[in-house]
C-alpha cells in the first residue's frame, strides 16, 4: 500500500510538473511579419550551452530572424553514449516534410548514420555539416557541404599577423601532452618555418600542463610570472601565443600589463579569454559580438594596448552555422549551388563581416576549411 | 480464492511498480511530444529491432544468479571485431553478417570464459567485477585497434586506417552489411516499416531462452541462481553452470551488437560498445526485471518502453518548456531519474522481502 501511495504521489508530482510547465510554451507564436515568406523549414541541431554556447546562441539568433521556419533541437550533452538519441532527433527533424535542409553544428557521432537513414526515405534534404566528429572521409561522402576551421593554415596566418602588429619575436607556450598531438605539433612547425621566412625569432617555452599536478591554477600562475621574464629578455615586441584554452586569460592579462603583443587565442573569438582578462561583465550582452568587441576595444585602448591585440570578430562556428542556414535557404530556393565557391565565400563573409580564406579538404569533395581575418583593437 | 484475487491487485502493482511508472511516463510523454504516432511507432520499432537481441542476452545470467551482466561489453567488443574484419575484407550482405558472427564467436567464447572464470572467483560481487572487467578489456581493445590494426592485423584499406599507417580511424563505414538483416524481409504497414527478419532473430532467441529453462541445464541454472549452497549440495556443478551462463550471454551479446550495428550502419570503433551495457541493463530493469529475476517478456517490454521514452522526452521537454536546450536537460533528467528510481525501487522491494522472510 505504501508503494502504491508513493506511486500516486509521483504521478501527481509529474502531472503537476507537466501542467505547470505547459504554459510558458504558449507565447511562442509565429512572428506575423514572417507569415508571407515561403513555407519550407530548416532544421538545426546544436549542443546545449554546456557543450558550446556560441553555437547555441547562433541558432537562437537564426531562430529570432526566421521565426517558426527554424526548428531547433539540441543533441545530448552525453553525446558519445547516446548516439541513438542523436539519430532519432535528426530523423525526427526530417519527419516533417516541410523541413528541406538540416544544419548540424557540431556533427557529433551518429550524424553519419542519421543522414543515411534519412536519405533512405527522403532525397530532397540538404545536409550542412559543421565540425564533423566522425571520420572526415566518411562524412565528406555523406554531407552536401561541410565546414571546419583550418587550424594548420593558422600556423601561417597567426605569425603573419604578429609581424603586422610589429613583432620581432614569437613566443609559443605549450607542453608535451599538446605537442604530442599531431595537428598541434604540425602547426608549431609551420609557425617556426613562417617565423624564419619573415625574419622573426621563434621562442618555444614549455609551460606546466594544466592537467598536471598543479592543475589549471598552476599553469595560469606560471604564465603570469613568465611573460614579464620573457619581455625583460626579448623586449616588448614579442608576440605571445599558447595552445591551451585555460592559459589565454593570464596571457592576455600579462601581455597587456607588460606591453607585449597578442595576435590570437588558441580558439579565436571575442569571448575567449578577453572578457575575463579585462574584467568585463558581458552578462547583459551575451552572444552580441559587436557590443562585446566594442567593450574589449575600449578597455584595451584605455590600458595602452592599441594596435597590439587582435582576435577574430566572431567565433567561427557561429559564422558556419549562420552562413550554413543562409546557404541552405538559398540552395532550397534554387538560387545557388552548394558547390559554388563564390556563393559559399560570400555567405561566410557576409556573416563574419571580414574576409575569409577558404581551402578545400579534398578536390572532389565539398568540405571547406576556413580562416578568418582578424580585428585589431584600437586600429 | 476470493481473498487471493483481492490481494493480487495490490500485489500486482507492488510487483510491477517500475513498469507501471514507466508506462504512465511514456503515455504522458507521447501526449506532450506532439509528434505523429506513426513517426513515434517507426522510431520505437526501429530501436526495438536493433536493441531487443542485446537486452535478451542479459536474461540468462540473471536467472543463473550472476546478476546484471555488465560484462556484456566484452561480447559487444567481440562483435565489433567481427564487423571490422568483415568491413576490411569487404564481404557483402548476409554473407558478411554471418562471417562477422563467425569471427566474433571464438573471441566471444574466449572473453566469456575469462569473464566466467573471474565471476566464479568473485561470487556475490559479480556486477562490479563485470563492470571493472569491461573497463579493463576496453583498454585491451583500444590497444589492439589503435596499434595492432595495420601492423599485426592485415588491414590495408586507406579508408579504414589512419594516415600514419597504423590504427583504425574512429569511424568505420559498415556499408557492406548495412541493413542486410533488416532489409531481408521488410513489411510496410501504413507509415511504419517492420524489419521482420530482425524481429524473427529476437523471437528465435526468446523461444530458445524459454526452451532452455525447461531443460536440465536451465533448471540447474535456476537452482544455482536461487541458492548456491543448496544447488551445490544437490549435486549441481555450480561453477560449470555459471560458466555456461556467462559464455551464452557473451556470445549472444556479440551477435546482439552485430545486429545493432548493421542497423546503425557506421561503427564508432572506440566507443560504440561504451553504451551497450548501461542501456541494455536499464531497458531490462524498466521492463520490471530485477537483479535476481528476469523473463523474456520483461526484456521485450522494457526495451520498448525505455526507448519510447528516449524518443519522446526531447520533444516533450521542448514542447512543455519552450526551449530546445531545456528540452534536452528535461530529457536527461527524466531518462536517468527513472533508471535510478527503478534501481531504488528494486532495493526497496528486496529489503522488504528480506524482512518478510
Amino acid at each position: 500500500m505504501k508503494l502504491f501511495f508513493r506511486l500516486a504521489v509521483c504521478l501527481i508530482l509529474v502531472s503537476a510538473l507537466l501542467a505547470g510547465c505547459s504554459k510558458p510554451a504558449e507565447p511562442q507564436t509565429p512572428d506575423p511579419s514572417q507569415s508571407t515568406t515561403p513555407t519550407f523549414k530548416i532544421g538545426i541541431m546544436t549542443g546545449t550551452v554546456s557543450q558550446g554556447e556560441d553555437e547555441y546562441r547562433a541558432a537562437e539568433q537564426v531562430k529570432a530572424k526566421y521565426g517558426d521556419r527554424i526548428v531547433h533541437v539540441t543533441y545530448p550533452d552525453n553525446f558519445m553514449q547516446e548516439q541513438e538519441t542523436t539519430i532519432s532527433l535528426l530523423t525526427g527533424l526530417a519527419s516533417d516534410p516541410d523541413v528541406k535542409a538540416i544544419v548540424v553544428c557540431q556533427a557529433v557521432p551518429g550524424t553519419a548514420a542519421a543522414i543515411d537513414k534519412i536519405r533512405e526515405t527522403r532525397d530532397d534534404i540538404i545536409f550542412v555539416v559543421v565540425v564533423p566528429h566522425e571520420d572526415v572521409k566518411l562524412m565528406e561522402s555523406k554531407a552536401d557541404i561541410m565546414f571546419e576551421t583550418d587550424n594548420l593554415a593558422r600556423g601561417r596566418t597567426i605569425v603573419q599577423l604578429a609581424k603586422e602588429l610589429g613583432a620581432t619575436h614569437f613566443l609559443h607556450y605549450s607542453f608535451p601532452r599538446h605537442m604530442s598531438m599531431e595537428l598541434l605539433a604540425q602547426r608549431r612547425q609551420i609557425m617556426e618555418d613562417t617565423c624564419k621566412e619573415l625574419g622573426i625569432e621563434f621562442v618555444f617555452v614549455t609551460a606546466p600542463d594544466p592537467m598536471g599536478p598543479d592543475g589549471i591554477p598552476g599553469a595560469q600562475k606560471f604564465i603570469l610570472e613568465d611573460v614579464p621574464r620573457q619581455v625583460a629578455q626579448y623586449g616588448k615586441d614579442i608576440c605571445v601565443f599558447s595552445t591551451n584554452c585555460g592559459m589565454q586569460e593570464p596571457l592576455i592579462k600579462a601581455a597587456l600589463q607588460e606591453g607585449a603583443i597578442f595576435a590570437e587565442q588558441c580558439c579565436p573569438s571575442p569571448t575567449h579569454g578577453y572578457p575575463n582578462a579585462l574584467g568585463l561583465d558581458v552578462g547583459g550582452i551575451a552572444g552580441d559580438m559587436p557590443k562585446i568587441l566594442a567593450a574589449i576595444e575600449e578597455t584595451i585602448v584605455e590600458s595602452g594596448g592599441s594596435g597590439r591585440f587582435a582576435t577574430w570578430p566572431v567565433p567561427i562556428n557561429m559564422v558556419f552555422l549562420r552562413a550554413g542556414v543562409e546557404l541552405a535557404i538559398q540552395a532550397v530556393e534554387g538560387e545557388i549551388q552548394l558547390t559554388d565557391e563564390a556563393a559559399v565565400k560570400a555567405a561566410l563573409e557576409a556573416e563574419a563581416g571580414v574576409t575569409m580564406q577558404l581551402s578545400k579538404y579534398s578536390e572532389d569533395g565539398n568540405f571547406w576549411l576556413a580562416v578568418m581575418d582578424s580585428v585589431i583593437f584600437g586600429k | 480464492m476470493e481473498a487471493r484475487r483481492k490481494f493480487s491487485v495490490k500485489a500486482f502493482i507492488k510487483a510491477n511498480g517500475v513498469p507501471i511508472m514507466f508506462f504512465i511516463l511514456c503515455g504522458l510523454g507521447v501526449l506532450a511530444s506532439g509528434k505523429p504516432i506513426g513517426f513515434l511507432m517507426q522510431e520505437a520499432i526501429g530501436r526495438m529491432a536493433r536493441n531487443s537481441f542485446l537486452v535478451l542476452s542479459l536474461v540468462v545470467p540473471i536467472v543463473a544468479g550472476l546478476g546484471l551482466n555488465f560484462a556484456i561489453v566484452l561480447g559487444a567488443m567481440a562483435g565489433q571485431a567481427g564487423l571490422i574484419a568483415v568491413a576490411a575484407a569487404k564481404i557483402r550482405g548476409l554473407m558478411g553478417l554471418f562471417t562477422a558472427i563467425l569471427v566474433a564467436f571464438p573471441l566471444a567464447l574466449l572473453l566469456g570464459w575469462t569473464a566466467g572464470t573471474i565471476m566464479n572467483k568473485a561470487k556475490g560481487r559479480e556486477m562490479i567485477a563485470g563492470m571493472i572487467l569491461g573497463f579493463f578489456m576496453n583498454g585491451v581493445y583500444m590497444l589492439v585497434f589503435l596499434f595492432g590494426a595495420g601492423t599485426v592485423l592485415p588491414i590495408k584499406d586507406p579508408a579504414m586506417i589512419l594516415p600514419q599507417g597504423y590504427g583504425l580511424r574512429n569511424t568505420v563505414d559498415l556499408q557492406v552489411i548495412k541493413w542486410s538483416l533488416d532489409n531481408l524481409l521488410k513489411v510496410r504497414i501504413g507509415p511504419v516499416s517492420l524489419p521482420l527478419a530482425t524481429f524473427a532473430a529476437s523471437a528465435l532467441l526468446s523461444w530458445g531462452i524459454v526452451k532452455l529453462f525447461s531443460t536440465k541445464l536451465g533448471q540447474d541454472m535456476r537452482a544455482v541462481g536461487q541458492d548456491l549452497r543448496i544447488a551445490e549440495v544437490a549435486g549441481i556443478k555450480v561453477d560449470r553452470t555459471r560458466m555456461i551462463a556467462m559464455l551464452l550471454s557473451t556470445v549472444l551479446g556479440s551477435i546482439g551488437q552485430i545486429i545493432f550495428l548493421q542497423n546503425i550502419g557506421t561503427l564508432n570503433v572506440y566507443d560504440s560498445h561504451g553504451q551497450t551495457a548501461t542501456f541494455a541493463i536499464a531497458a531490462l530493469l524498466v521492463g520490471g526485471a530485477t537483479v535476481t529475476k528476469a523473463t523474456v517478456g520483461q526484456a521485450l517490454l522494457g526495451t520498448f518502453m525505455f526507448h519510447l521514452l528516449f524518443i519522446v522526452s526531447p520533444y516533450a521537454g521542448q514542447n512543455l518548456l519552450g526551449s530546445a536546450m531545456v528540452g534536452e536537460y528535461f530529457r536527461a533528467f527524466i531518462a536517468y531519474a527513472v533508471i535510478a528510481f527503478s534501481l531504488a525501487l528494486h532495493s526497496l522491494q528486496r529489503s522488504r522481502m528480506a524482512v518478510r522472510r
